[in-house]
């Protein structure tokens, strides 16, 4: 590396990195719809506040990447969930999961070159970060890298 | 001429009619130090930033401040975030590697919880303010270090 210097990642254009938020809040709508089953109380509830949350912003990002001109990646049919889900403990985590998967697709928005864009993925991750915090009941150092 | 000091070197090189950049391909030798790129500007003080955090925290854990096993958690969190921003920091043989304003930290009289929650908050702000004009390898450690911030917020009741 040279002085005095940081280093460097690929470029990556805006609307790439925005199909892969888009895919991934469309794996996290559908897994909430797993793990809800599982759920009861105030997590079967926040269960659904945040499938609203990821609702909303699968329709924010298609627009946005129909905006700069661009077909939005379609939702799959099913998806295959990391592990197997049958009680309230595999849903939780299963959230998590999912939460975790969101935070790293917006980071990987964060670089694109421009200040919206970053600044729309790094405050948008801090959103699933905190969701991945709360099922997971403890903080991460680095969300979204580790 | 060869028992010359370095200072009289440019006025010799004037006189022979040519300048000292002349006499080298690289950098200018006589030009005097130079300036540190805005980037590993704004990493240096990302880190004077992150060690005053680590410095609350350290008398947050001093006076005992509860919950105990959360506070010293989170500090943990904060030292990874400063091992992590020391990494991507490489600076030319000589020069320090903390920027000066790392030593005028100042630690409140009294540390409390709110104390600690409003400095996470400010520190996930600024971190979004300084990502946008930096490489993108560091804006994102920048990003999930504010996403961390952030979360450290809730975790202490806000």
């Amino acid at each position: 590396m040279a002085e005095g210097s940081v280093a460097a990642v690929p470029a990556v254009s805006a609307v790439q990195a925005l199909q892969g938020v888009l895919a991934a809040e469309d794996a996290a709508i559908f897994g909430y719809g797993v793990a809800g089953a599982h759920l009861s109380g105030s997590r079967k509830s926040a269960a659904e506040q945040y499938w609203t949350a990821h609702n909303k912003s699968r329709d924010a990002l298609t627009a946005m990447i129909s905006a700069l001109g661009a077909a939005p990646v379609a939702a799959q049919a099913f998806y295959r969930l990391p592990f197997a889900v049958h009680d309230a403990s595999t849903a939780t985590a299963l959230a998590a999961d999912l939460e975790d998967g969101v935070t790293r697709a917006y980071l990987g928005l964060v670089a694109v070159s421009g200040q919206k864009w970053r600044t729309f993925g790094a405050l948008a991750m801090q959103d699933s970060a905190q969701r991945a915090a709360f099922w997971r009941g403890a903080t991460v150092a680095f969300p979204g890298l580790s | 001429m060869l028992a010359a000091s370095a200072a009289a070197l440019p006025a010799l090189l004037a006189t022979a009619g040519c300048r000292s950049s002349d006499a080298f391909t690289g950098p200018d030798p006589l030009a005097g130090r130079p300036a540190l790129s805005p980037d590993v500007v704004t990493l240096q003080e990302v880190i004077a930033a992150e060690r005053a955090m680590i410095a609350l925290y350290q008398a947050a854990v001093n006076v005992s401040l509860r919950p105990a096993s959360q506070v010293r958690g989170l500090l943990a969190q904060h030292r990874q975030h400063l091992g992590q921003l020391q990494a991507r920091l490489v600076l030319p043989p000589g020069w320090a590697s903390a920027s000066p304003s790392s030593s005028r930290s100042a630690v409140p009289n009294r540390v409390t919880v709110e104390v600690l929650r409003g400095a996470e908050g400010a520190s996930a702000t600024d971190l979004v303010r300084r990502l946008v004009n930096v490489p993108p390898a560091l804006a994102q450690l920048f990003a999930s270090i504010a996403a961390s911030d952030a979360t450290h917020v809730t975790a202490l009741g806000g």
